[in-house]
């Protein structure tokens, strides 16, 4: 049955309620910033924000998201500058906190989850929130160093 | 036009245009490396375009490389910009797509900034001379009094008389060929080269979801594949029945080809349960070995002993010295394990072929694909977009041919996509291996002979030969490389065969340095006179204030050398041990890669291959069993977090006036036995075989 959601503020069909919300958001709404990795919730690449909360898309259906608010990568900003960024975004931007850039939309996403809850999180928070996103280049001190900026400087939106 | 339509133009159209050969990008074409190690990557075309300028002053460069982490689109945009004197934002970098790049061997080995970046410094000091000729006639005075800045040729005497290169240009076609000395800037005249850049140039795409990785490249109608992969390797199909596949909803066909078994859907969903509907019998290959088999497999199977270092006599060597000891080192099979699972999608218009594929090897894919349907390869388009993470596991990139063959089958464009577990199992592992050393000395810890004997599993030729020579100062020395069966598919992997060997030879220095008495420091600076070998090891000592391996109350510190793909590097770490814990608090390393083009790029790299490193170090191992992988997927394989990761602080230590090297790899070759020796440092104990918590 087909089922009706909020994806970036806009009102999408999916086609029944079962759907990967991973899947239907890549494939069926080409909103191709957020990525697969794991497919196991293990790695956080696929992490978007439901209702300001991370959460990963890979093991969520579209029927249990359906009464929120999905906000992906592509929802964040509008991303024309990096004057128009969301801070935590323009953070990862200055700090150079990107290698092959695979699992940063994934790792913005969870920070944004965080600094909505905590908006002055700790670098021991920040850490503990980010432990279950992967970053195979191993870009985790400019990453650590790119929320901590975004955290004291408002990061929280 | 804005800089990407002039990235799509042909550079044909353009006034200037700067050609050359193309082997610069690995010299390995000559020595038959690509043939040893592919089965091809031999050139097409000899020449290409490097460089183009347009009308409106824009540049465009062409690489054939590959951006896959290196940051290598903002280093070779600063080495063209800072040779042209225009902006860095005036200049487009085109990698990685065969029909519009020079050919390329491949991206591996840390060769982009130190060969293809040297290229187009070149190119790039051609075209300003081009325009400086142009300025010349037009200005009438000579060249010496005329100087290049911001995209203008200005007399010096006049600077007011500024022509910006778009009117120089207007109304030209030249085409140069890359001269062989054109005068490139020194040092004390870069205006971008070795400076800190606020960003790198395609930091927007990456932190807002455009960049477009092979993973996401869906055109319209494509279908979704899913390939019914054996579950061990080895594996034969013995009955095959897709005939509830084919009922399914959303499927659009089944392909049995006998080495190609797939279910295509119209979604990923529909493929998905297309091929959980699919029925098949494998038969398992027998009798394979385990992970437990492999120390002595690697010995008992060990050909072709090389001997990549060789001088003096052992038995005088051994002779001479008043101590012998002799180790063995273990390193188990670990997966590469990038972060974006390998993708392809392959669109056939009439006998034209386009694959999108996250390689590291378009050109090497290009020719296979070609001679797997029998065409030109000037038919055959492969173009590599960005890719999420390689490490070598990249090279090899079966995908593109299985995307081909389906497609044609379909009479569509197919998708054909790895699942997390299907990356880790049909990918090259970084091979097994196990190293012998055997070594002699005197009571001042001078070593007097080095007898090294390392069996790496693998096929290649070459496998496991770098860095298994000595740097230190050693008379009587034999090192040989012995390549061994491989039940694993292995071959590259960052720092290939160096990061191993140099943890055997720097984890044996340790063993010297306690065996004779001697602070790690001070018994390696015995052995090295190489003035580039001391000051890496003098810089990382003294930045990390070492003080010796031995810190009390669990701690330890650790220190080692290496060098790889040209660079110097040097690693000091300090740890703490709690029971099977191993907490590393900081990392000090001194890199001399010659000149460091984009340093905040260089340290990113350094930083990366360290924590790549602590991987492999202390955590990862591939364990299968009976063909079987036992751990594929995330939940059992264990790679560094953020939290494993310690506070990295690196120097580097070159000359600017001498030529760039690699700086992706040199990180992981000193680091293992670096953490090992601090390992003894908390502990005592020594770590002769990786990973180390799984021998705490």
């Amino acid at each position: 049955m087909a089922i009706t959601l909020n994806v970036n503020g806009a009102r999408r069909e999916a086609a029944h309620g079962e759907r990967n919300l991973l899947s239907f958001l890549r494939f069926d709404l080409g909103l191709t910033g957020t990525k697969y990795g794991c497919g196991e919730g293990l790695c956080g690449a696929c992490t978007v924000l439901v209702d300001g909360q991370a959460l990963r898309s890979c093991m969520t259906t579209v029927g249990a998201v359906a009464g929120g608010e999905v906000t992906t990568i592509e929802g964040l900003s509008p991303g024309t500058s990096v004057e128009d960024l969301h801070p935590v975004q323009r953070a990862f931007v200055e700090e150079q906190a990107m290698q092959c850039g695979y699992c940063i939309p994934g790792f913005i996403m969870g920070a944004v989850g965080l600094l909505n809850r905590r908006p002055d999180a700790s670098a021991g928070e920040i850490r503990e929130a980010l432990a279950e996103h992967m970053c195979r280049c191993g870009t985790y001190q400019r990453i650590a160093a790119a929320v901590e900026r975004a955290a004291s400087g408002g990061g929280a939106s | 036009m804005t800089t990407s339509e002039h990235a799509l133009a042909s550079p044909s159209t353009a006034p200037l245009r700067i050609v050359g050969d193309v082997t610069v990008g690995f010299p390995a074409s000559r020595t038959g490396y690509g043939q040893a190690t592919y089965g091809n990557t031999q050139p097409q075309t000899e020449r290409a375009t490097w460089i183009a300028v347009w009308a409106d002053g824009g540049v465009t460069a062409y690489a054939g490389k590959v951006e896959y982490g290196q940051n290598i689109r903002t280093g070779l945009a600063i080495e063209v910009a800072d040779e042209l004197r225009v902006g860095l934002d005036d200049v487009e970098v085109v990698l990685g797509d065969t029909d519009r790049v020079p050919w390329d061997m491949g991206t591996f080995g840390s060769q982009s900034t130190a060969r293809v970046g040297w290229q187009l410094r070149k190119a790039a000091a051609t075209a300003r001379e081009a325009i400086m000729a142009l300025a010349s006639d037009r200005l009438d005075l000579p060249v010496s009094d005329l100087e290049a800045s911001a995209g203008e040729v200005r007399p010096k005497a006049d600077p007011s008389r500024g022509i910006s290169y778009a009117d120089l240009l207007a109304g030209q076609s030249i085409e140069r060929e890359i001269a062989e000395r054109p005068t490139v800037f020194g040092p004390s005249e870069f205006t971008l080269m070795g400076r800190a850049q606020r960003q790198r140039v395609d930091a927007l795409d990456r932190v807002t979801g455009r960049a477009v990785y092979s993973q996401d490249v869906l055109p319209q109608g494509v279908l979704y594949a899913s390939i019914l992969r054996p579950p061990a390797y080895g594996a034969r199909p013995t009955r095959i029945d897709l005939s509830a596949a084919e009922r399914m909803p959303g499927v659009v066909r089944v392909v049995d080809e006998g080495d190609l078994i797939a279910v295509l859907g119209e979604s990923d969903e529909a493929a998905a349960l297309g091929a959980r509907a699919a029925v098949i019998d494998w038969q398992l290959r027998e009798g394979q070995p385990s992970r437990f088999d492999m120390p002595a497999l690697l010995v008992a199977s060990g050909v072709d002993g090389y001997a990549v270092q060789e001088a003096g006599d052992l038995d005088e060597g051994f002779r001479a010295a008043s101590s012998v000891i002799e180790s063995t080192y273990y390193i188990p099979y670990i997966a590469p394990a990038p972060m974006e699972p390998r993708a392809a999608v392959a669109v056939w218009e009439g006998d034209r072929l386009t694959v999108w594929a996250g390689t590291q090897r378009p050109f090497g894919i290009r020719q296979e694909l070609a001679a797997a349907f029998g065409i030109e390869e000037s038919r055959v388009r492969v173009i590599a977009p960005e890719i999420g993470g390689g490490f070598g596991a990249k090279s090899p990139y079966g995908l593109a041919i299985e995307a081909a063959r389906l497609a044609k089958v379909a009479g569509q464009s197919v998708r054909v996509a790895f699942t997390r577990v299907e990356e880790t199992m049909w990918s090259n592992f970084r091979p097994a291996a196990i190293v012998r050393i055997k070594s002699g000395f005197d009571a001042q810890g001078r070593i007097t002979a080095w007898q090294s004997d390392a069996y790496h599993s693998g096929e290649r030729v070459m496998i496991g030969r770098r860095g298994a020579d000595t740097p230190y100062d050693v008379p009587h020395v034999r090192s040989l490389v012995y390549r061994s069966d491989s039940p694993l598919p292995s071959g590259s992997y960052r720092s290939l065969g160096a990061a191993v060997n140099h943890f055997a030879r720097e984890a044996h220095m340790d063993e010297i340095a306690e065996a004779a008495g001697l602070d790690p420091v001070e018994l390696r600076l015995r052995n090295l006179s190489h003035p580039r070998f001391r000051r890496v090891l003098e810089t990382a000592a003294s930045d990390f204030g070492w003080s010796g391996s031995r810190l009390g109350e669990g701690r330890g510190a650790g220190i080692a050398l290496g060098i790889d793909v040209g660079s110097y590097v040097a690693t000091a770490v300090e740890l703490s041990v709690t029971g099977r814990d191993v907490r590393v608090h900081r990392v000090q390393a001194s890199l001399d890669c010659g000149l460091v083009v984009n340093p905040e790029g260089a340290l990113n790299q350094m930083e990366g291959s360290i924590v790549m490193g602590l991987g492999g170090t202390l955590f990862e191992a591939s364990d299968f069993e009976d063909g079987r992988l036992l751990n594929a997927g995330f939940a059992r394989y264990r790679v560094p977090r953020i939290v494993d990761t310690p506070r990295i602080d690196v120097r580097f230590v070159g000359d600017d006036t001498d030529p760039s090297t690699g700086a992706g790899e040199p990180g992981l070759v000193p680091l293992s036995a670096a953490v090992t020796g601090a390992v003894w440092g908390a502990t005592g104990v020594r770590h002769r075989e990786l990973p180390v918590t799984r021998h705490l």
